[in-house]
């Protein structure tokens, strides 16, 4: 039963590590969140059912165009829902990006339609045996690409100019500045891989969850209780938070209940946040005087 | 001077054109008289709500080609979508009554939505009849008078049935229940805790879901190691088809029989073959050999919405009960004799023998009995090839 438990939370742990990295990109990049992420990774699964199984489209290509899509929602939610709010320093880019969230749910439901797709996948059919418990193979994929995707994002920071950009503005915007980094199409570049992040998360659960217009809706929201566990400036302790979270999860619906489920999982938001508002895995900040 | 002149022209023709536009109908057509829909069209039981809007459409066509109620008045349809959303829902009632003078309201599948409708009902003096919502305390309620009718199958009397088929037919004691962590899944709770518990069975544990969950593999791992040798469902069709997919993973095969919820959307493209591997109960189904009303309402829906046949009808249920809903409530509205919500109320009590597409309902309704619909009229069906079928014909 145990074993059972911790691949069905590890699945969907990896998914919400990888769309908390989303919050993480664009925290560390503008100090802003994109509160619209859920929808992010709703729309990677209803634009690729749409172009691979709607229109028939061969999978490569699909995924291609879903994720050219994908970058362009972010840079759409950072240009009308972020950026002329990010100067006046007040929060309305969390209402905005909120409301820019429920209008995309809206328009797919106008677009795709109401109700609940199946995403066919020959890898979610047959699970397979292992430990005794039962296993989709798609369920062994999702952490795997969730997990290297997330190892290549964090290479990515370290190694190349632009994730040393990045970092850059992460550090300080004016300092950035003058090293003569472009800090907006900095931020705009942020909200793109963020809003990658999660399409790509939707792809991935797309065959082992339903397609629907609010199908990101709870994950987007568990995502960022996972960022703020794991630290919001903590790549590394929020890819190790949401999976623990997702296979705690699983577990205490498993012994205990669904009933306690959220209770405990977000009781533990409130618990990180009043003894640790870095995160489990951050590090306090300098406070620079 | 000449600018002004213009407008002045074209403020008088705006006007002439309103006017006549507002005054020409009125004088040729009597008012129509309003009922009104609130249901889920959106969502993930979208389905229900079409099938339901399907069902009155087809009803109110005949009875308005019949010369509508009241001498002459024809019947009006006005819907409004509550997306599954209780608070959603009591505006909407509001809003149909106060605003468009609805005199009759038809609810839809979600049962927490018709809960919390029920003051509004009340307080407005406006009947509700419910259309596939199924918790017991929707026409239970203890009110008199009571504004809240249904054609439709009532939780309690479905639990009865349910419990009967897992103990006296499949000889089950130890089913394991699974349902949603809502107030239809608390009306059923209930329900079959009694009835399992009154037929002998020693139910193993009421597991619950939330809306979305994704995966249902740990609770249905409580019931396994419960010892649990059935499973009863109570789901819609998203998270039903969660439960059916976790319980193939875990590789657990054991009987599932389901409410009816799981009709209201895709469950059967959601499922795939396992869709054939659940037992669900329905209060019509349009396979088979139909009666005279069932040939016609099957041509209306043909003819209408360009349905092919019977295995076309999504979620029948809606669109069969509605279709009944609709000619009671057309037959309460001529006997009130006004189109006044109380006055309607009082009528649906005492309306008397209508031939109908799920029976012949000697009196749908008494002052006792604001259910039209009982356990005799209640079928046990399957899916076939993503059809819903008998489980006799399969």
């Amino acid at each position: 039963m145990l074993a059972q438990l911790f691949f069905s939370g590890l699945a969907l742990g990896s998914m919400y590590a990888l769309v908390a990295l989303g919050y993480n990109i664009t925290y560390a990049t503008s100090q802003t969140v994109n509160f619209s992420q859920g929808q992010s990774v709703m729309v990677g699964a209803v634009v690729a059912y749409a172009l691979y199984v709607g229109a028939g489209w061969p999978f490569p290509l699909a995924l291609a165009v879903t994720l050219i899509a994908l970058a362009v929602v972010g840079v759409i939610v950072e240009r009308i829902a972020v950026r002329p709010f990010l100067r006046s320093a007040s929060i309305a880019w969390l209402l905005a990006t909120i409301a820019l969230g429920i209008i995309a749910e809206n328009v797919v439901m106008l677009a795709f339609g109401k109700d609940a797709r199946a995403f066919p996948s020959k890898l979610a059919t047959t699970p397979w045996m292992i430990l005794g418990a039962g296993v989709y193979p798609h369920e062994l994929l999702v952490p795997m690409i969730g997990i290297a995707l997330m190892a290549a994002v964090e290479l990515g920071f370290r190694r190349t100019l632009a994730g040393k950009a990045l970092r850059a503005v992460a550090f300080s915007h004016e300092a950035a500045e003058l090293m003569g980094i472009d800090v907006n199409r900095t931020i705009t570049a942020a909200y793109a891989l963020s809003s990658l992040l999660a399409g790509v998360a939707g792809m991935l659960l797309a065959p082992l969850l339903n397609v629907s217009a609010t199908m990101g809706t709870t994950i987007g929201l568990k995502a960022f209780a996972v960022a703020i566990i794991g630290g919001m400036e903590s790549p590394r302790g929020i890819i190790v938070a949401g999976i623990l979270y997702g296979i705690f999860e699983a577990i205490v619906a498993g012994y205990l209940g669904t009933g306690v489920r959220e209770i405990l999982g977000f009781g533990l938001v409130i618990v990180v946040l009043l003894l640790r508002p870095w995160g489990l895995f951050g590090v306090p900040k300098l406070r620079r005087v | 001077m000449w600018r002004s002149a213009v407008l002045r022209i074209v403020l008088a023709l705006t006007l002439a054109v309103t006017l006549t536009a507002t005054t020409v109908p009125a004088q040729q057509a009597k008012p129509p008289v309003v009922v009104a829909m609130v249901a889920a069209t959106s969502g993930g039981s979208a389905l229900s709500g079409e099938a339901i809007k399907r069902g009155l459409a087809v009803a109110i066509d005949e009875i308005n080609a019949k010369g509508g109620v009241l001498g002459g008045r024809k019947i009006e349809l006005v819907i409004r979508d509550e997306e599954g959303n209780p608070s959603k829902g009591v505006t909407a009632a509001r809003d149909v009554i106060e605003r468009e003078k609805a005199v009759a309201v038809f609810g839809g599948l979600h049962s927490p939505v018709g809960l919390a409708m029920l003051p509004v009902f009340h307080e407005l003096k406006v009947p509700y009849v419910g259309t596939w919502a199924a918790a017991t305390a929707i026409t239970r309620n203890g009110k008199s008078p009571n504004f809240m009718f249904r054609v439709s199958a009532n939780d309690d009397i479905v639990d009865h049935f349910l419990a009967k088929h897992v103990v006296e037919k499949l000889g089950k004691q130890k089913p394991g229940v699974i349902l949603e962590n809502t107030p239809w899944g608390a009306s059923n709770h209930e329900g079959l805790s009694k009835w399992l518990t009154k037929l002998g069975a020693q139910p193993v544990g009421f597991e619950k879901f939330n809306w979305g969950d994704p995966d249902m593999s740990p609770q249905l791992l409580r019931l396994r190691s419960g010892g649990a040798d059935a499973i009863v469902m109570v789901a819609n069709a998203p998270e039903g088809a969660q439960v059916v997919k976790s319980r193939a993973k875990i590789g657990w095969n054991v009987p599932t029989i389901s409410h009816w919820g799981i009709s209201g959307g895709r469950f059967a493209e959601l499922t795939g073959e396992l869709s054939e591997s659940v037992v669900f109960v329905q209060t019509y189904s349009f396979f088979g050999k139909q009666s005279e009303v069932g040939d016609r309402v099957i041509s209306a829906l043909k003819a209408k919405f360009g349905v092919k046949g019977p295995e076309d009808i999504l979620a029948p249920v809606g669109t069969a009960n509605a279709y009944d809903a609709m000619h009671i409530v057309a037959l309460a509205i001529e006997k009130a004799g006004a189109a006044d919500g109380a006055k309607i109320r009082d009528a649906l009590e005492s309306v008397g023998e209508y031939r109908g597409l799920i029976k012949t309902y000697k009196h749908p309704f008494t002052a006792e009995e604001h259910d039209a619909l009982n356990e005799n009229d209640y079928i046990l069906v399957t899916w076939k090839q993503g059809k819903i079928v008998p489980v006799a014909m399969k």
